[in-house]
């Protein structure tokens, strides 16, 4: 089952921790969520993606959606704890010449904080 | 002043050619100029999502936009425009068209009182050249994305039929099934699937795995070749789109379409991977013949893969299960390839042995046991004389350095063609548990070590009253006879005579207390109480006899003289305990019917049993001993009744 697992908000950082298959399902559902708190303001986000293991073209495509969405308002997307072969998909869509990946959410806090 | 360079900062501060236009519209509206945008293509319109200016949706009946307008816009012009827009044109206005592609995609307005006529036409002509480069450079990008697109796409596919590869020639067949569906659903773009096997007892198919679908509404459902899908790719035996979704029960959860493939194995269906619904941007859509050309590249290399992956779970099953069985039994295994290196080594092992499995199996024996000359050495000979060889206590040094013993048994293996591919190491670690056990063997029967390891509260040592029946038997002038004889006869003799003796004893659950020179003393009862000792203690003395017949014969075949024995039986209460000094301390029995069974013993002539009242008293069959003369024995103020067995007239046991 593909779903958000949480979203928290700390020190102007929103974490989208998710499960499953990141398709179009997923990837709308973190479009949905990230565009509420656009609206109210945030502009860095971070994707946790530790429980996801697939991806589809379409979610990572909606992934570059919302990266340009952030670029106008000068917000940043990143991506924590990707399996390789999300990694390996994100490298070839080059999504990863637009955000920053890391290996764990705390490096991710560390340096994005 | 509204110079050219402010006109390109405030054009280049916006992505969108719409949020341009309308921040130019504002930045040229605030320096008293009058800018309007008309889109001329409703394509254009789309393409660039306008919507902050009009559309002159019936532009093209009017020839004159077919030509390239440029400069002070004329009478004929601004009639047309004014009909086609509410927009407050201005008959000094300036005009120019937007082309693309030799087509008249937009056109831009401008009018300012302030601003004479060149100045207009500059302001016009710049923004027209800007918008020009912009929509040709959008239309490059674009198409470059497209591009880019299909090559990120066929990259990924071909990552995907690595990956798929990598998994089917992978010895790691852990939830292969589903990993394979996850990347061929994700390279497809689908957004559920399942794979199904062929149950070969039943003929059904089960579904093995999935992805977004409800399983458990297939629970109750019998899956079979004979309907469906499954029937047409049993027919067809190739991939297949299936469009009337809803007509299958294996395709009815599918809201666009499914690609169906199937799994055959040496010619028949065996399986079927099943995906549905190809995602888009804007929602479902149906699998074509591309993403049907890909799936079959996919599905038909899982299909030719099929064969080895059933050999290889069978494989790991049959391995698992040896693994099992060699995990829970308590000798050591180790197995010694021909060139000398560790092939397998079990838990029992690898315990004894301190061993990290990983550091010991594909390694030289030589490494291995790099603590244990010894045992390198005996594992030498085994390998050059291809004999079994048996050590027992053996010692050994464990990684640790600890010690321990074990009894080793070396074999060569040989493989079909009889030659040797090894050495096998068997041991039981006589340490701990084991050593007691061992040691515990020699006094009692095994089956009461085994009961005794596995029921510990039937064991109950410490100095306490119990029923205990006691038998002693003894060599008659056994004195005499060795003084006539070699030593090494002597205890060659008595040896051979102890073991056929305590086989017996063993054999009726007795439990050897100690030998004292000739006389062995036997008890029944401790540590385990059966349900009729005295009967367990008669049945021994009588098979002792028979035995000792048998024995006989054999010292006289080697010249040896025979031995005679008298037994004594006693049944009651004894102290039992651990007696002795600190220095040597012994589980044994004392007391006065102690001493009684050894008064019996003494008195009885070679070839008798005598055995008490209380035993007698026990015994099944009773027909065996005839009453006896009372006995005056030491310690006792009455005689004591007796009963007595005599060998040579008594029916032969079964």
């Amino acid at each position: 089952m593909s779903k958000i697992l949480n979203t928290e908000e700390s020190n102007g950082l929103v974490i989208i921790s998710t499960q499953g298959y990141l398709n179009k399902d997923l990837g709308e559902e973190i479009q949905s969520v990230a565009n509420e708190f656009i609206e109210k303001g945030t502009t860095k986000f971070l994707i946790n993606l530790s429980q996801s293991n697939i991806v589809n073209s379409i979610g990572a495509s909606i992934m570059i959606e919302l990266i340009e969405t952030l670029q106008e308002i000068d917000g940043d997307l990143s991506f924590c704890e990707l399996a390789p072969i999300i990694e390996k998909t994100f490298n070839i869509m080059g999504l990863t010449k637009y955000c920053k990946t890391f290996k764990s959410q705390s490096e991710a806090i560390e340096a994005l904080g | 002043m509204v110079s050219l360079a402010d006109i390109n900062q405030v054009l280049s501060k916006k992505r969108n050619l719409d949020s341009k236009l309308v921040l130019l519209r504002e930045f040229l509206n605030e320096n008293n100029l009058d800018f309007c945008f008309f889109s001329l293509s409703k394509t254009f319109s789309k393409r660039f999502e306008i919507s902050n200016f009009d559309l002159l949706e019936d532009y093209h009946q009017y020839s004159f936009f077919q030509d390239k307008q440029f400069g002070q816009i004329d009478k004929e012009t601004y009639k047309k425009l004014k009909k086609l827009s509410d927009f407050d044109l201005k008959k000094k206005g300036v005009i120019s068209t937007i082309f693309f592609f030799k087509k008249p995609v937009a056109l831009i307005y401008l009018f300012s009182k302030k601003k004479k006529l060149d100045q207009l036409n500059n302001i016009c002509q710049y923004i027209s050249f800007y918008l020009d480069s912009f929509i040709r450079e959008f239309h490059l990008q674009s198409k470059f994305n497209d591009k880019n697109n299909v090559l990120q796409g066929k990259l990924l596919e071909i990552e995907s039929i690595f990956k798929i590869t990598e998994l089917l020639n992978s010895h790691n067949q852990n939830d292969l099934y589903q990993n394979i569906l996850i990347y061929i659903i994700s390279t497809l773009n689908a957004s559920k699937g399942m794979i199904l096997i062929k149950n070969i007892n039943s003929g059904s198919y089960d579904i093995i795995t999935s992805m977004g679908i409800d399983e458990d509404s297939f629970q109750k459902k019998i899956i079979r070749d004979t309907k469906g899908v499954l029937r047409d790719l049993k027919n067809s035996k190739s991939t297949m789109i299936v469009d009337d979704v809803k007509n299958y029960i294996l395709t009815e959860f599918s809201q666009a379409n499914c690609l169906v493939s199937p799994i055959i194995s040496q010619k028949n269906l065996h399986g079927a991977i099943i995906i549905c619904d190809k995602e888009t941007r804007s929602g479902y859509s149906s699998f074509d013949q591309f993403d049907l050309r890909l799936y079959d590249n996919i599905t038909k290399k899982i299909s030719l893969s099929f064969d080895n992956i059933v050999l290889l779970e069978t494989l790991s099953e049959s391995k698992k299960s040896v693994d099992n069985i060699m995990s829970s039994i308590s000798t050591g295994i180790i197995q010694v390839n021909i060139l000398g290196e560790i092939d397998y080594i079990n838990t029992s092992a690898l315990k004894v042995f301190n061993f990290d499995k990983d550091n010991v199996v594909g390694n030289h024996y030589y490494m291995v046991f790099e603590k244990n000359d010894k045992l390198i050495s005996l594992i030498e000979k085994t390998e050059e004389s291809k004999e079994i060889l048996f050590e027992s206590n053996f010692d050994i040094k464990d990684n640790n350095d600890k010690k321990h013993q074990i009894n080793l048994t070396i074999s060569p293996v040989f493989d079909e063609n009889e030659k040797n591919s090894g050495v096998v190491l068997s041991f039981e670690d006589l340490s701990g548990i084991n050593k007691v056990k061992s040691t515990f063997k020699k006094y009692v029967s095994e089956s009461i070590v085994d009961e005794l390891l596995e029921n510990e509260t039937s064991l109950e040592l410490g100095g306490s009253e119990k029923e205990v029946c006691v038998l002693f038997a003894d060599i008659r002038g056994f004195t005499a006879l060795s003084e006539k004889m070699e030593a090494s006869k002597v205890v060659y003799v008595l040896n051979n005579y102890f073991q056929s003796m305590i086989d017996v004893i063993f054999k009726h659950n007795g439990t050897l207390d100690k030998i004292i020179g000739d006389e062995l003393m036997v008890l029944y009862g401790v540590p385990l109480k059966t349900d009729n000792d005295p009967q367990n203690a008669v049945n021994s003395a009588i098979e002792m006899l028979f035995s000792l017949e048998n024995f006989n014969k054999k010292m006289k075949l080697e010249g040896l003289p025979k031995l005679e024995i008298g037994i004594g039986i006693n049944f009651g209460n004894v102290v039992s305990g651990n007696i002795g000094s600190d220095q040597q301390m012994n589980y044994t029995v004392i007391g006065d019917n102690v001493n009684l069974a050894a008064r019996l013993c003494s008195n009885a002539k070679p070839g008798e049993i005598i055995i008490s009242n209380s035993v007698y008293n026990f015994l099944d069959d009773k027909s065996k001993f005839i009453k006896s003369v009372p006995l005056s024995v030491k310690g006792k103020s009455k005689p004591i009744d007796n009963w007595l067995y005599k060998h040579k007239i008594s029916i032969k046991l079964q």
